[in-house]
């Protein structure tokens, strides 16, 4: 029997969906979407579903994680009902249901919430360096660079980083565990042999890596009213997951050697690779800053706070990155370090509320619901031919 | 331009249509004197150019041309045609002035008599809009075959001016010498039936018209099914193939924000239905369906008519077409949500019928100087007092008649024009 939550439409307006009760289920999103397929018929199911409030439908549906917001059922409704928002708004709502803790839905609902926690993180590293800073040297290295090992020894931070990287993984694998109860647990009538989970993981990895399902979205993107016919939105946003993916690695794994004060050549690794990845970031920055400011696609039209906290805490981090890095080979000792501090006092709210509780959380919602829904098709197929 | 002496009269209405034409014969019965003043070649609105009329399949040319008549042989009617009016303005009560616009027709209308000598000389060919561009007409021409008045018009915009049509004109009726001219006019009252405009079907990109030559309005499919139809058959435009799987995309510019147009046409599901229970006795051998999202068969004996084509055959299919796409074959490719089932479907067609919506028409504001005349949110003539005095519009004395005030079908707008004309009757005796 199907709970109905009469109060649904009221929650997701919080979530940013507020036009969705316009629907007239005329069927034209889902006839445009170049993403909806048989058995994954969406954006109007998940409209149906909203409007009549059946929260448990739409907590095991895996519709809104592959909608990738082209914008085309948006800009094509005959109500303006808005469909590819509120594809947006449940994806943020089901990051909220999967969190078992709660924070993630008073993130989304609640701008004293989300602000207030950034800042207390914030504040957190800031008095920890106060406390336990090293000694702030002006005296540079034979090259002419800071000591910033000294001030903030790399064999420290490392320990932070798998402190905080401990934290973040048990939160968002139990969210992901709790998605995989509510999507292939509950609410499923097909019978899943354990087999097809192994034999599609392929499809986690190559969606995890490439975003491959978001390059075929018919994204009609134009930057500056230019028509393209490739997706630059997936480029771009290939580009910034792959230049953070790679950031990631060298401040998790290979601190020690990313956070020297040696200062290698132009064209080492360690200075290319980090080159890579800021200007990856801040390419695909630039363009989300562009698209939510210009507003010409339908998925710039309508901003979250969430959403800006997300790019503008990204944008600091990776500024304040590079001004560490320039402040560093420079030369400027107190420049260096008071940026570091800033630096880390802005990444470390931006992962310990994006990626398990926020928006960030789509890094591994996105991917898996691909490979369950692979594993759901698969398994309706075997079942079928039985 | 040239200028001619003031002429003076009861009522001037504006637009030659049904509504307008009813309005006018109306007030001309009650010994009024009417200037009936209509912007196209002839008179007979959109009315005239359909084929029958829904729910009863009556005749419209039929009904339409006796009343055109009528109109023209009233002796208290006095009708310019190609003419149009501006600057209304309300000088006191019961007194309008306004000026009248004759544009030329480069023909003399008192000397032709339309033998078509010269259309049958005339070397230009171009588009005729009057058979919504299925076929050509000449540069000098009748504009249809029952226009009234029955006289050429010489399309000066594509004419070559080879001359050939002041050699051939039996009665030297051919003059390239008119300009336009200005009369001045005054008037104790006015009546607004400048009609509706149909939308352009290509601002919806998807659909393809335009684009795909068998994609096709409804007016282009309503004139292959009148008896003066160009092709005397239902023939599909890109290879003159007898259509035998036809689909009609209702909503099309209806009920869509997209395109500037919230509100529903009134008109589109019956004309529509009515068009699939013609094609079936045209081409017994065709299967006609209807996309559509609801269909709304609200007057009386609209859902027995909807009904029976159901019986006839007819398919309804509910969900609103997204996008057409063409097959090498001319062929259409339909691509919808079927809301019965909710599962994306695809299917074929081999013509593809756009029902298209009603818009307001956006000159009849222009035509008032001062004070200015009100439109309602969705750009018709706004109507001051629905309930009380539909007609009344914000200036006491001009009253609103047909689709002016927005969408309605013919029996409504014959209606209307019957109660515009009562409100300038009373509003003049009083």
């Amino acid at each position: 029997m199907s709970k109905v939550n009469t109060a649904l439409a009221s929650e997701l307006q919080y979530y940013g969906a507020k036009e969705f009760s316009a629907c007239y289920n005329c069927g034209n999103c889902t006839a445009i979407c170049s993403l909806a397929s048989e058995n994954n018929e969406f954006p109007r199911k998940m409209i149906r579903l909203s409007t009549l409030g059946l929260e448990n439908e739409i907590e095991s549906s895996l519709e809104p994680w592959l909608c990738y917001y082209c914008g085309e059922c948006s800009s094509t409704c005959p109500r303006q009902a808005e469909p590819g928002e509120l594809m947006m708004s449940l994806r943020r709502y089901l990051t909220a249901r999967y969190d078992w803790t709660g924070l993630s839905r008073r993130f989304y609902t609640s701008e004293i919430w989300e602000l207030g926690a950034i800042f207390l993180l914030a504040a957190f590293i800031l008095v920890l360096f106060i406390f336990f800073h090293g000694p702030m040297t002006t005296e540079l290295t034979a090259e002419g660079g800071v000591k910033l090992n000294t001030f903030a020894p790399w064999k420290t931070i490392e320990i932070g980083d798998w402190i905080m990287a401990a934290f973040l993984g048990f939160f968002l694998l139990s969210n992901i565990f709790n998605m995989y109860l509510k999507v292939m647990v509950r609410n499923n009538n097909v019978k899943i042999p354990i087999k097809l989970y192994f034999t599609t993981l392929w499809d986690l990895a190559f969606n995890f890596a490439t975003q491959w399902e978001f390059s075929k979205s018919d994204n009609k993107t134009k930057i500056a009213g230019k028509q393209f016919n490739i997706s630059p939105y997936w480029i771009m946003h290939w580009l910034l997951m792959s230049s953070y993916v790679l950031m990631l690695i060298l401040i998790m794994v290979f601190l020690g050697w990313f956070q020297t004060d040696i200062i290698y050549e132009w064209w080492h690794p360690q200075r290319i690779l980090g080159y890579y990845a800021t200007f990856g970031l801040m390419a695909g920055l630039i363009y989300f800053f562009y698209n939510r400011i210009k507003k010409e696609q339908e998925s710039g039209k309508h901003s979250h706070l969430s959403d800006w906290v997300f790019i503008v805490l990204l944008a600091l981090t990776t500024i304040s990155g590079i001004l560490v890095h320039f402040f560093r080979i420079y030369g400027l000792p107190y420049s260096t370090y008071y940026m570091y501090v800033f630096h880390l006092m802005v990444l470390f709210p931006m992962l310990m509320i994006e990626v398990p509780f926020s928006k960030w959380s789509h890094l591994a919602y996105r991917p898996f619901a691909i490979y369950f829904a692979k594993v759901k098709s698969a398994a309706e197929k075997m079942n079928s031919k039985n | 331009m040239e200028q001619q002496n003031e002429l003076s009269f009861d009522t001037l209405v504006i637009g030659g249509g049904i509504a307008g034409s009813e309005a006018a014969i109306n007030l001309a019965n009650l010994d009024y004197k009417v200037i009936l003043v209509e912007k196209d070649l002839s008179l007979g609105g959109k009315m005239i150019h359909l084929s029958k009329v829904f729910p009863t399949l009556d005749c419209s040319a039929c009904i339409t041309t006796p009343k055109v008549s009528e109109t023209i042989r009233h002796p208290n009617i006095t009708i310019y045609t190609y003419s149009e009016v501006k600057n209304i303005v309300k000088v006191s009560d019961k007194k309008f002035t306004a000026t009248l616009v004759k544009k030329p027709r480069y023909v003399n209308e008192d000397l032709c008599t339309g033998c078509q000598e010269c259309e049958d000389k005339c070397p230009v060919v171009v588009k005729d809009q009057y058979q919504y561009d299925l076929v050509g007409r000449k540069a000098v021409y009748v504009p249809f075959s029952i226009a009234n008045p029955r006289v050429v018009n010489i399309d000066i915009e594509n004419c070559i001016l080879c001359g050939i049509c002041e050699k051939v004109c039996p009665v030297d009726a051919i003059d390239f010498t008119q300009e336009a001219v200005e009369i001045p006019l005054t008037v104790k009252s006015v009546i607004i039936a400048t009609g509706f405009e149909l939308f352009d079907p290509t601002q919806i990109l998807r659909y393809g018209f335009g684009k795909f030559k068998n994609v096709v309005t409804a007016m282009q499919m309503e004139r292959q099914l009148v008896p003066t139809r160009p092709y005397n058959s239902v023939l599909r435009p890109k290879d003159g193939k007898m259509p035998d799987n036809i689909a009609y995309i209702l909503c099309t510019g209806s009920r869509d924000e997209t395109v500037g147009n919230p509100i529903c046409s009134q008109i589109c599901c019956m004309y529509s239905v009515k068009q699939a229970q013609l094609l079936l006795g045209a081409l017994p051998m065709a299967d006609v369906s209807i996309y559509c999202m609801d269909i709304r068969a609200f007057g009386k004996g609209f859902c027995e008519f909807y009904q029976q084509s159901i019986g006839m055959g007819v398919e309804f299919h509910k969900g609103k077409v997204a996008k057409v796409t063409e097959k090498e074959n001319g062929n259409l490719i339909l691509r919808y949500e079927n809301i019965e089932n909710g599962k994306i479907t695809e299917v074929e067609h081999d013509l593809v019928v756009l029902s298209i919506g009603v818009l307001p028409n956006p000159e009849a504001k222009l035509l008032f100087n001062s004070p200015v005349i009100e439109s309602d949110e969705f750009n018709y003539i706004k109507q001051t007092d629905e309930l009380v005095c539909p007609p009344q519009t914000n200036i006491e004395g001009v009253y609103v008649a047909g689709t002016s005030s927005g969408p309605m079908d013919i029996p409504d707008s014959i209606l209307s024009a019957g109660a515009a004309s009562a409100c300038s009757a009373n509003y003049i005796r009083n």
